[in-house]
């Protein structure tokens, strides 16, 4: 029932973007996880950037390699593993950090090698996993299975309830976690939340971008938007229109039998791009002088 | 008067090194009470473990018995470390201390009238739509203020307010938290090493250097003894006896006289460098 509901879903993305390449029911598929992805690394990228959590997101990032092991010992399914790892190295992570004087930077470094290492170590043991660790590194969107779509939209329907009552105080914790802790915002409740999601969040688009692209799907449209934006609603929508033209647009770009790239690399190239374009529009118009509300 | 907040024995440890010790005062409701003392005396500390943000040995209390989560604070810290290029205008900002529905889906009016009505308060309500990241750092203060206030505070805590070159004078920032005060009655603590404006707006002042040296009434406690045990000689308010024997002021007889005499009599190159010293 529900695969048949994700399937109509995915059938109507072929009517949103009329292309050729949309007609294969893989490319509907990915285009459909793509919409899911595209708000959920956006809106979090904000809260990353702002709260410089870019090396956080790596970790989780890296984590895919520990879940992977995880199932493979434990002889469960990945796309339960995989999440199941990544919140609790997240969590880990904003335990350490929290309760030790150890700069985040340290606390992740050690922690990013730990799993990366203790995964890899394990995967390479296993011939058939070791095969497939091209997909987690490069992200494999095409691959996509109705039954990970629905977790996404599981996972999108949770993070903007959140989103509604966490942004403002993620907002003043990106601003003080002191001054905000002291003004009453419960600053380690919302920290761990976020943590959670966002390591949810980081683990799911691992499908699309890659292990290694995955932060960038995260920062670059936040990255992009700080450019040009000069308010917080300005950034968030900014963030999200950017979040979702480089996934639509790189999707499709990466089907076009010219290009014939991966799809998570013409992603990032895109919002890259407009990183670039943006960086230079706020060279020539610094949005300081003006300060306009946008 | 009751006290809004009591310390007994208050002892703050900074890593390894021990800030505050013996830490013994307490702060009357509804009054300004003044914290003073030299840098690096413990007052910012003392602040911070009152507000629950430093560990800290002792015990702190608050009136009626009531536990710190359940008091509402206001706090402006002297210098806010935070990312300047975050898109954020200060409506954004102060809205988002105070506003439920997220601030990208705008202001509720409600919530922005009460934000430009303690924009007016501060004085600063022509800052509502600038960047805050742009704000120089007198403005941001005014602005952390109106944030603080938006809290409805029952204390407030305010680290050296009048540090803020914007604010014209001390004597102006402390007029404008007194009329605040008359008008939502809370209880005020400032920290400041700024001893005039201490003697002339708080009614209660605490003595810190590494623990209390003298806590009253400005009367009693702004004495020459106690600044000297607190701040050291150079410091305090000086005693005119004490200058007349130890400070010898230049006569014509020296090279740089015209040039010292021209800071007026305040300056202290006019009176150390009587010897014809290089000009300071």
């Amino acid at each position: 029932m529900t695969t048949n509901l994700i399937n109509t879903f995915a059938e109507f993305t072929a009517y949103l973007f009329p292309f050729e390449c949309m007609d294969a029911m893989f490319m509907q598929h990915a285009m459909l996880a793509l919409l899911l992805i595209a708000p959920l690394t956006a809106i979090s990228g904000i809260q990353v950037v702002n709260a410089r959590m870019s090396f956080f997101s790596d970790a989780i990032g890296h984590s895919a390699f520990a879940g992977v092991a995880l199932g493979l010992l434990g002889g469960i399914s990945l796309n339960l593993s995989m999440p199941l790892t990544a919140v609790l190295v997240g969590l880990l992570i904003m335990f350490l950090h929290r309760s030790s004087r150890l700069s985040s930077d340290t606390v992740i470094g050690v922690i990013f090698s730990a799993v990366a290492a203790a995964g890899l170590a394990i995967i390479s043991r296993d011939r058939a996993a070791a095969g497939n660790i091209q997909m987690f590194l490069f992200g494999d969107i095409l691959t996509i299975t109705p039954e990970q779509i629905g977790g996404m939209g599981l996972l999108l329907i949770l993070f903007l309830l959140f989103q509604i009552f966490a942004f403002n105080k993620l907002l003043l914790i990106g601003v003080n976690p002191m001054l905000a802790s002291v003004h009453r915002v419960k600053v380690r409740l919302y920290q761990y939340l976020f943590a959670l999601l966002l390591a949810l969040v980081v683990i799911s688009s691992v499908r699309a971008a890659g292990v290694i692209l995955v932060t960038a799907l995260l920062v670059v449209p936040a990255a992009a938007a700080r450019n040009i934006a000069s308010t917080a609603r300005s950034q968030f929508f900014l963030t999200l229109g950017i979040g979702f033209f480089s996934c639509i647009s790189g999707l499709l770009l990466s089907a076009q039998e010219a290009v014939n790239i991966p799809a998570g690399s013409a992603i990032v190239l895109i919002a890259v791009l407009i990183f670039f374009l943006s960086l230079g529009f706020n060279i020539l118009l610094p949005k300081r002088k003006s300060d306009s509300a946008l | 008067m009751s006290n809004a907040v009591t310390f007994e024995n208050v002892g703050v440890k900074l890593g390894d090194t021990l800030v505050l010790k013996d830490v013994n005062a307490h702060i009357p409701q509804g009054a300004s009470t003044a914290i003073i003392g030299p840098n690096g005396a413990g007052k910012t500390s003392l602040a911070l473990a009152l507000l629950g943000q430093e560990p800290y040995t002792g015990t702190i209390s608050f009136m009626a018995g009531r536990s710190r989560r359940s008091i509402r604070f206001g706090f402006v810290p002297q210098k806010l470390q935070f990312d300047r290029d975050m898109p954020m205008t200060v409506l954004d900002f102060l809205l988002a201390g105070i506003q439920k529905m997220p601030v990208f889906f705008g202001a509720s009016k409600k919530e922005k009238s009460r934000v430009m009505e303690m924009l007016r308060e501060v004085e600063c309500e022509k800052l509502a739509d600038r960047s805050f990241g742009a704000l120089s750092g007198g403005e941001i203060q005014r602005v952390l203020l109106a944030a603080a206030l938006l809290q409805k505070p029952e204390i407030l805590i305010l680290d050296e307010p009048t540090a803020g070159v914007d604010f014209k004078g001390g004597q102006l920032c402390c007029e404008l938290l007194h009329r605040i005060r008359e008008k939502y009655h809370f209880t005020q603590i400032m920290i400041s090493h700024d001893l005039a404006t201490v003697a002339a707006h708080a009614s209660h002042v605490i003595c810190v250097k590494g623990t209390v040296i003298a806590e009253g009434a400005p009367k009693e406690i702004l004495t020459h003894d106690v600044l000297s045990k607190t701040f050291g000689l150079h410091l305090g308010i000086p005693d005119p006896q004490t200058l007349a024997e130890d400070v010898i002021l230049c006569d014509e007889s020296c090279p740089h006289h015209a040039e010292h005499t021209a800071h007026g009599a305040g300056c202290k190159c006019h009176q150390h460098h009587h010897n014809g010293g290089p000009h300071a």
